[in-house]
């Protein structure tokens, strides 16, 4: 127990500073300008490459994991009674499970339409 | 022996809360949980607001006209604020922990948050509201 949680102290940090250089990434790119981020068709053709549809699914699971993760830290901070905490991480790992699969679903079919304007 | 803590009513909470001292560190502290916990509830919104994307060029671009409006973009840079605060201020977290001299020189780190924070405030202002770069 005590291993597991010194592992997911490390992780905490280290996956916030690799989600740094990804949101720095995901800035540049589809924030630069309105069109690059809010253009149905940029967005398309970003998502038809191979190298974004991975670069993507790792943001996902970084987000979602070190988001949670997070949470799960502050609730911990409030000595709540264990069944409300369990509850609550509960809900936080359901929603980010549906959320993750949504953006993987996403991430994995839109280059379907580039072929079909 | 065991530790039992008491049952503080809510006066007493808030008490607390007005004599704490707001050391800088300690409010960089709440910020940066406040500003998880809102970053958090804001990728559940990003993901479902791209889930459009699938659903094609109508509905996608329909949900785009929404984040034209005047208020969006200001909430677009309050965004931008949360995330600058959360990612400098996590590199700064990362340092004190993880390095040797890192916790020697929090305060100063924390100084540099703050004014690379407000100067790529400024930058992200003239993206968002003129939109040089655009078409």
């Amino acid at each position: 127990m005590k291993r597991w949680s010194a592992f997911a102290w490390y992780w905490q940090r280290i996956s916030g500073l690799l989600l740094v250089i990804f949101t720095i990434g995901h800035y540049v790119t589809v924030h630069w300008s309105a069109a690059a981020g809010h253009e149905f068709s940029s967005s398309v053709a970003r998502l038809s490459n191979p190298l974004w549809q991975f670069w993507y699914l790792g943001f996902v699971v970084l987000g979602l994991w070190h988001g949670v993760q997070g949470a799960y830290n502050i609730l911990r901070d409030f000595k709540l009674p264990r069944a409300v905490l369990l509850g609550a991480m509960v809900v936080l790992i359901g929603a980010a499970l549906y959320f993750a699969y949504l953006g993987f679903d996403t991430v994995l079919t839109v280059h379907e339409w580039k072929h079909h304007p | 022996m065991a530790y039992v803590q008491a049952r503080k009513p809510l006066t007493t909470w808030l008490q607390t809360l007005l004599h704490y001292r707001w050391h800088p560190g300690a409010v960089a502290y709440v910020l940066h949980r406040i500003s998880g916990i809102a970053l958090l509830g804001y990728l559940f919104v990003h993901i479902s607001t791209l889930r459009g994307l699938v659903q094609g060029e109508a509905s996608f671009n329909e949900k785009m006209q929404l984040f034209t409006a005047p208020i969006f973009k200001l909430a677009e840079w309050l965004l931008f604020a949360f995330v600058l605060f959360h990612a400098l201020n996590g590199v700064r977290i990362a340092l004190l922990d993880l390095t040797q001299r890192g916790s020697r020189a929090h305060i100063a780190l924390l100084r540099l948050v703050y004014v690379v924070g407000a100067l790529a405030m400024l930058g992200m202002g003239v993206l968002i509201f003129w939109d040089p770069f655009g078409a």
